[in-house]
C-alpha cells in the first residue's frame, strides 16, 4: 500500500480501542440512551429508523472523521469501520 | 426457604427454552413456555431511581420468568437531573417528577416501603414495617448519603437551606428561600470533595442561580467555596461566567482557602480551612457524600465510603448474589451520574440474566455524557467511554472530551436540545 493511502486510512480510523471481546450489542445499548429504546428518537434527537443502512454507515463514518466537537463526533471516535458495519447490521436487522 | 441450587437446577430443567447466547437483543426472544413452573428465582430490586429503574426496564421482559419485587421508599420519583433548571424557574417541577406506572410493571410486585436491614447470611431483607422477604438475587441502587464533616453543619437540620442533592421536595423550600432574597445579596455554594454525585452540578447550580437572579433584576454575588482545586468542564464554566456574569460569580479553590470547615447557621457565615470567614444571605452547603444508608447499616460497604463491586457483574466483592449499581459504588474512573448509572445497570441486568441462565458473561463497555446548562439557551457536555482494565477489576476511562469553549452560540443552544432529548428518552424508558 502506498504511503499516502495508508495515511488516509489512519486518519479515517485513528483509534480502535474497544477490545475484540466486546460484543457490538453492548456498545449499541449505549446509543439507546439518547436515541431511544427502539431508536425512535424524540422531539430533540433524531430517530435512526428512517435511515437506510448505507446512510447510517456513511453518517457514522462522517462523524468519526469530522474534527468538530458535536457529541456524535466525540462518541464515535472510538469506533472503527468494522464496528460501524457490525452496528449497522445489528441495528437495521432488529429495528421494529 | 428453598436453597438456590435446587431452585436453579429445577428452574433450568423445567425451562423449555433454547438460546445460544443471551445477548442484549436476543435476550428478549426466549420461549417463555416454562413459566408455568412455580420455581422462579426471586430478584429483589431496592430503589426505583435511575439505576434500579434501568435494571427493571431490562428485566421487564423476564417478568414471567422471574419473581421480581421492587421496593422504593418514595411515592414518586423526583429526578436530580434537570432539577437545577427547576430551581431557576426555567422548567416546571412536573418535568422532573414521575409517577409509578404500575401498568407497565405488569407481573412485577411493587412495594412502597423503605428497606431497613439486609440479612445477608439468611438472604432476607426487612422493610420499615418489619416485613421480611427472602431473595435469591438482590439488586441495590439506593443512591447516596451525606457526611456531617463540616463543624456546625447537620444535613438533617430542617431549619437550614436544604442541599437539594437527593431528589426530595426540599427543593420547594430552597426555591422559597431563594425567592425571599433581598434586592442585593451574597450567596455561598460550598462544593464537595470528590467523589460526589454529578461533578458539574454545583457549578451548573451557580450558573443557573445567577441566571435566575439576573432575570429577577436582583443584585448578587455568588461565591463558590470549593473543597477541590479543579472541577469538570472548568474552562467552559469560567468562560460562561466571564461572559455573562462578569464579577458576580467567584470561584475560590481549596488552595486559596475555599474548603469550608465551619458553618454558623445563627449568624449565617462559614469559615474555611485557612481561617477566612465568609458571611452570606444564602448558604447552600453541598455536603461530602458516601454510599446510601442501607448499605452502611447492613455493613455491605466494608467500612469504605463506597461499595466495591466486580465491574463485570456489579456483584459485591464480598457478598455473593448481591449487586450494587449507580452512585453507591466505587466505579473507578466513571463519575456518579444518571447516564453512568443507566449504562452500568444495563450490564448488571443483562449479565445477571446470563448468569441465571448459565450463559457467558458479557464484557462491558460504558458510556457517560453529562450536559450542564449555564442558561436556558446554553448547555455543554462532557463525554467518555469506559472499559475494564486488563485484570477486569476496575473501570477505566478511554479519555473524555467536551464541547469546545469557543463553540458557536447555536452549538451551545443545540446542546440544550440534546440535554432535553437525552433526559426525555431516559425517563420515558424508565418511568413511561
Ligand atoms: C443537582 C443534580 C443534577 C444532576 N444532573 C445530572 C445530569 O444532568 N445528568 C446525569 O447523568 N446525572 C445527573 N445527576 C446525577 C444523578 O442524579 C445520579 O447520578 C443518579 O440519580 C444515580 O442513580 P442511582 O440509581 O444511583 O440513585 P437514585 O437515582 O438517587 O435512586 C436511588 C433510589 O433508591 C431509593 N432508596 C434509597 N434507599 C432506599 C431504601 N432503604 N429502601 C427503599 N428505597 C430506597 C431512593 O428513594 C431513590 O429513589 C444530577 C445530580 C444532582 C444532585
Ligand atoms: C449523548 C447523546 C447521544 C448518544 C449517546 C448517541 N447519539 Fe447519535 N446523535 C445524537 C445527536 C444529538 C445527533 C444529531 C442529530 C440530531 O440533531 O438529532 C445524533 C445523530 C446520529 C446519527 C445521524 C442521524 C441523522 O439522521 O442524521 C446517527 C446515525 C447516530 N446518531 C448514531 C448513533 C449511534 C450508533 C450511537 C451509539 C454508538 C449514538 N448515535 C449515540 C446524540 C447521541
Amino acid at each position: 500500500m502506498k504511503k499516502s493511502k495508508l495515511f488516509i486510512l489512519l486518519i479515517l480510523f485513528p483509534f480502535h480501542i474497544f477490545a475484540n471481546d466486546i460484543e457490538i450489542n453492548v456498545i449499541i445499548e449505549n446509543c439507546k440512551s439518547c436515541h431511544g429504546q427502539n431508536y425512535e428518537g424524540n422531539n430533540y434527537i433524531k430517530s435512526l429508523k428512517p435511515l437506510e443502512k448505507e446512510e447510517f454507515i456513511s453518517k457514522m463514518i462522517k462523524y468519526v472523521n469530522s474534527n468538530n466537537d458535536h457529541v456524535m463526533s466525540r462518541i464515535s471516535k472510538v469506533l472503527n469501520k468494522k464496528d460501524i458495519l457490525k452496528m449497522a447490521d445489528e441495528i437495521y436487522e432488529k429495528i421494529e | 426457604m428453598k436453597k438456590l441450587n435446587n431452585y436453579r437446577r429445577n428452574f433450568l430443567k423445567n425451562s423449555s427454552y433454547f438460546i445460544s447466547s443471551l445477548l442484549f437483543s436476543s435476550i428478549f426472544k426466549i420461549n417463555t413456555s416454562y413459566s408455568k413452573s412455580k420455581l422462579k428465582p426471586r430478584i429483589i430490586i431496592v430503589g426505583f431511581g435511575i439505576g434500579g429503574a434501568t435494571c427493571i426496564s431490562y428485566l421487564l421482559k423476564f417478568s414471567k420468568n422471574f419473581d421480581i419485587i421492587v421496593i422504593e421508599k418514595n411515592e414518586r420519583i423526583q429526578t436530580c437531573p434537570m432539577s437545577n433548571l427547576v430551581i431557576a424557574d426555567i422548567i416546571p417541577y412536573s418535568y422532573i417528577s414521575h409517577d409509578f406506572d404500575y401498568m407497565r410493571l405488569k407481573n412485577i410486585k411493587f412495594l412502597n416501603s423503605s428497606v431497613k436491614t439486609i440479612y445477608t447470611s439468611k438472604k432476607i431483607i426487612e422493610t420499615e414495617d418489619s416485613s421480611k422477604i427472602d431473595y435469591d438475587y438482590l439488586i441495590l441502587s439506593p443512591g447516596i448519603n451525606f457526611k456531617n464533616d463540616i463543624d456546625g453543619y447537620n444535613h438533617k437540620d430542617r431549619t437550614i437551606i436544604p442541599h437539594c442533592w437527593n431528589g426530595t421536595k426540599d427543593l420547594f423550600k430552597f426555591k422559597k428561600r431563594l425567592n425571599d432574597l433581598e434586592k442585593k445579596s451574597t450567596i455561598i455554594i460550598s462544593a464537595p470533595d470528590y467523589p460526589y454525585r454529578c461533578p458539574p452540578a454545583p457549578y451548573e447550580r451557580a450558573s443557573l442561580l445567577a441566571n435566575f437572579l439576573k432575570r429577577k433584576k436582583k443584585k448578587f454575588k455568588i461565591l463558590i467555596l470549593d473543597s477541590k482545586d479543579s472541577f469538570t468542564k472548568k474552562e467552559i464554566f469560567l468562560n460562561e461566567w466571564r461572559n455573562y456574569h462578569k464579577e458576580s460569580i467567584e470561584w475560590i479553590p481549596k488552595s486559596k482557602g475555599g474548603k469550608v470547615t465551619y458553618f454558623n447557621k445563627k449568624e449565617n457565615y462559614v469559615k474555611t480551612s485557612n481561617g477566612s470567614k465568609f458571611k452570606a444571605d444564602f448558604i447552600n452547603i453541598i455536603p461530602n457524600q458516601k454510599a446510601a444508608d442501607i448499605l452502611t447499616r447492613s455493613k455491605l460497604n466494608g467500612n469504605k465510603d463506597w461499595c466495591d463491586v466486580n465491574p463485570m457483574t456489579f456483584e459485591l466483592k464480598n457478598f455473593r448474589n448481591i449487586f450494587v449499581v449507580g452512585d453507591s459504588i466505587d466505579a473507578g474512573d466513571m463519575p456518579k451520574s444518571a447516564f453512568s448509572a443507566n449504562s452500568q445497570a444495563k450490564i448488571l441486568a443483562t449479565n445477571l440474566v446470563n448468569r441465571i441462565y448459565e450463559k457467558d458473561i458479557l464484557s462491558p463497555v460504558f458510556l457517560n455524557t453529562c450536559y450542564s446548562f449555564s442558561s436556558s439557551k446554553r448547555a455543554f457536555s462532557i463525554t467518555s467511554w469506559y472499559k475494564l482494565n486488563k485484570k477486569k477489576t476496575r473501570i477505566v476511562s478511554l479519555g473524555s472530551s467536551t464541547t469546545k469553549v469557543d463553540a458557536l452560540s447555536h452549538q451551545y443552544y443545540d446542546e440544550t436540545r440534546q440535554a432535553y432529548g437525552w433526559y426525555e428518552n431516559l425517563v420515558k424508558t424508565l418511568y413511561g
